[in-house]
């Protein structure tokens, strides 16, 4: 074997190893709710906004053999007693937009928490606040954990706290306007067996509410 | 003892019974009343700086602060509406210590439309006299747990003082037709003169008690008998002198009020000038234009959002009392206090303006005739159990109505869900509040920051009033005229001036967006050294960081 062949070997090693490394993907398969409203009546722009084009989102991709983790799973949430609907309705599979679908828990900084059973692989959290209005919730945060108190081992996921309002640290995200869509999170692989999704309040009253929340995975390994 | 002796102490030992019964039952009364206006004044003043302030509620407050700081106060007939709101409020200001508008506070406001709304349960005891004490107590506890009642009489505006001196004037007319005595006669003149120097839509209450007092007595029969003659007034035959005594006091308490107490006579002149504005928006096409029953709808059922609200067993109850003033015998107090609602609800139903708040006035009239009607269903049943089963199902609906009493007033007192709620100031405009004053605090110049405010005459309230605490507030319609901005730390603007005024600023100030009304944002500039500042403030903080305490 010459130096020349070594040298291409090599090369398309370097190449080709993370394209083999790299698992199968595939779309991420969603079941969405029917748009309760169209456009965005407040017109809102602002620099810490995600922009509102109107059109879907298109495919996400997820490694083949991603599932819904979080149906039926079991809901806690730091209020225990929502005056409007029952925490197992977050992860029922319901996500109309319209009245008897969604909880209601109170003013403030609120969370809710779903216990996947078992520590996975994440690869997509969609969650809906609530969707039949054009409004914004405040100090959105996602975190993961394996502790259920979320003592140790906190990975946060997504948080657009800009101001540190909610005392989780200054997010980099973005706010953005609740649409029938729902806000899908890209873990990135993050493992972790809770997910603990926080608001606090929003644009048009100082409550919290959730639709549905879907967190899809593969088994950690 | 003989036959004649053993008679007298037998009707002597049947007078005390009776005697003894009717004391019990008036402290019974008594009691009930004075419980339902210590659950009024609870649910009235009980954290009443709990809701944002209305845009017209902060109009209102900075207009009251220009006369608790100058001692100055002149009418204005495009707006504001009478001056006893401002001048009622002074008392309050000065017994919590405050005389400037920086110093006052929602608490010290709203006390005032809060003691009118309970008091008003007192204004209900001289009924009982008419109506009967079952009906009053009834009626006292239905007005002290009615959402709307108690929703309104939180809120800084004119309504539960209009109210309270509507039902005033609509008693001692009453008792002034009743007994022609010109005292009443004078009493129900201050009434209608603090009617009118109140609202000007008591151009509406005031004649719509004179005509309820006129058709309930042509309606009244004729006594037949002694025992009759008490309950019916003769016809009503008006010495002159009562009347011109009666609208003597009217007129006194109306120029006194008006003329700002005689600094400005003119006043008075323009309350009358007035009614060319407001006819002009009762009957015109605008954003308030409502249908005929939008007040009866909004007090009947309403659902949104997973909520439901219903005063409906006040309506029912009340159509209960209409018909059994309109079937009992000699029923004068029942039959003018039944019309006096009808023709107000109907006046104020026919206007095409139409604000949530307006329905006060002939409310509390359907509240009086709700608890007519709980005594008439209450003494049509015979047999215990079936009275204690009226009775229990009474309860239930009062306690419907305590829980959305709490719900309206202190869980939802700002919820566009909330059917009482009107145009009203989102509580994340509270957020926008705390973000200037936090910044401000962090600022060299402190509370003399300057703060630049670019937004319509609609988006600019409540601004005023959540930083009357700041010396140095500007306010421009646009960008235009607004001119240079970026001398200012923070800059307010409204969405349709948002873009310009970000792009003058460019990159040198995080932008940020805040609710003001439903669908209505503001935007906020702030520069990046005051924003630098601000975090820092906040770095290390693992909890709810300073300045932006839970929300209430």
């Amino acid at each position: 074997m010459n130096k020349k062949t070594v040298v291409l070997t090599f090369l398309l090693a370097v190449v080709l190893a993370p394209l083999a490394a790299q698992q199968a993907t595939e779309e991420l398969k969603l079941k969405l709710p029917k748009p309760m409203f169209i456009g965005t009546p407040t017109n809102i722009k602002s620099a810490n906004l995600e922009a509102v084009t109107g059109k879907s989102r298109g495919p996400f991709m997820v490694p083949a053999g991603t599932k819904l983790l979080s149906a039926k799973r079991p809901v806690t949430s730091s209020d225990s007693a929502p005056v409007i609907g029952e925490l197992d309705m977050v992860n029922d599979g319901e996500k109309e937009g319209g009245d008897g679908y969604f909880i209601e828990l109170g003013p403030g900084k609120q969370w809710v928490q779903i216990d996947l059973g078992a520590p996975y692989a994440l690869h997509a959290i969609l969650a809906w606040h609530y969707h039949s209005q054009a409004r914004v919730y405040r100090d959105v945060v996602v975190q993961v954990s394996d502790n259920k108190d979320f003592l140790k081992g906190v990975q946060t996921i997504f948080n657009n706290d800009h101001d540190n309002s909610s005392g989780l640290g200054v997010g980099k995200d973005k706010e953005y306007i609740e649409v029938a869509e729902g806000r899908l999170i890209d873990p990135k692989g993050i493992k972790g067996r809770y997910v603990r999704m926080y608001s606090n309040g929003n644009t048009t009253n100082d409550l919290n509410h959730y639709v549905e929340i879907e967190v899809y995975g593969t088994p950690a390994k | 003892m003989n036959r004649t002796g053993f008679v007298a102490r037998a009707r002597r030992t049947a007078g005390s019974a009776r005697t003894g019964h009717e004391a019990a039952a008036r402290a019974v009364f008594v009691g009930v009343v004075l419980a339902a206006l210590a659950l009024a004044l609870a649910f009235r003043l009980a954290r009443a700086d709990l809701r944002p302030m209305h845009h017209d509620e902060a109009n209102q407050a900075v207009k009251f602060g220009e006369l608790l700081e100058t001692g100055d106060y002149r009418y204005d007939r495009h707006d504001h509406h009478g001056p006893t709101l401002y001048y009622l409020t002074l008392p309050a200001a000065w017994l919590r210590g405050q005389h400037t508008l920086a110093s006052l506070d929602e608490r010290t406001l709203r006390a005032v439309p809060a003691l009118f709304g309970g008091g008003l349960l007192l204004l209900f005891l001289p009924l009982a006299r008419g109506l009967g004490r079952p009906a009053v107590a009834a009626a006292a506890v239905l007005a002290a747990v009615s959402p709307g009642l108690t929703f309104y009489s939180r809120f800084f505006i004119q309504e539960s003082l209009l109210v309270f001196f509507a039902v005033g004037f609509l008693i001692a007319l009453g008792r002034f037709v009743e007994g022609r005595r010109a005292s009443w006669a004078v009493c129900a003149g201050v009434f209608a003169g603090l009617a009118y120097a109140t609202k000007e839509t008591s151009i509406i209450v005031l004649p719509a008690a004179l005509a309820a007092v006129v058709l309930a007595s042509l309606a009244t029969p004729s006594p037949r008998s002694v025992e009759t003659a008490a309950a019916r007034p003769e016809p009503p035959r008006i010495g002159i002198g009562a009347l011109a005594a009666g609208a003597g006091a009217a007129l006194l308490v109306t120029f006194v009020f008006y003329s700002s107490f005689f600094r400005h006579p003119g006043g008075l002149i323009e309350s009358i000038r007035a009614f060319d504005v407001y006819l002009g928006r009762g009957v015109g096409a605008g954003p308030h234009t409502q249908p005929f029953d939008y007040y009866l709808r909004l007090l009947s059922y309403s659902s949104s959002g997973g909520l439901v609200w219903s005063e409906g067993v006040v309506i029912v109850l009340a159509l209960v009392g209409l018909a059994a003033a309109a079937f009992a015998r000699n029923a004068f107090w029942p039959r003018y206090v039944g019309l006096y609602t009808l023709i107000a609800c109907a006046a104020f139903s026919a206007i095409r303006y139409k604000t949530p708040w307006n329905l006060l006035p002939f409310y509390a009239g359907a509240v009086l005739m709700a608890g007519y009607g709980t005594a008439a269903l209450l003494g049509g049943v015979s047999s215990r159990a079936a009275r204690t089963l009226v009775a229990l199902a009474l309860l239930l609906a009062v306690s419907q109505l305590a829980v959305q009493d709490w719900r309206a007033n202190f869980r939802y007192p700002a919820d566009p869900r909330n059917p009482y709620v009107y145009a009203h100031t989102v509580p994340d405009f509270l957020r926008l509040s705390r973000r200037v004053t936090d910044v401000a605090a962090l600022h060299p110049d402190r509370t003399g920051m300057l703060v630049k405010v670019v937004a319509g005459p609609h988006e600019q309230w409540p601004i005023p009033w959540y930083l009357r605490g700041m010396t140095r507030v500007g306010y421009w319609v646009t960008a235009a005229d607004a001119g240079r901005v970026d001398d200012a730390p923070v800059v307010i603007a409204a969405q349709d001036q948002a873009a310009a005024i970000g792009t003058a600023l460019g990159d040198r100030y995080v932008e940020e967006f805040y609710g003001l009304r439903p669908d209505v944002i503001l935007t906020v500039f702030i520069d990046r050294a005051s924003w630098d500042r601000l975090l820092e403030s906040r770095s290390g903080q693992t909890g709810t960081p300073a300045g932006a305490k839970g929300w209430p």
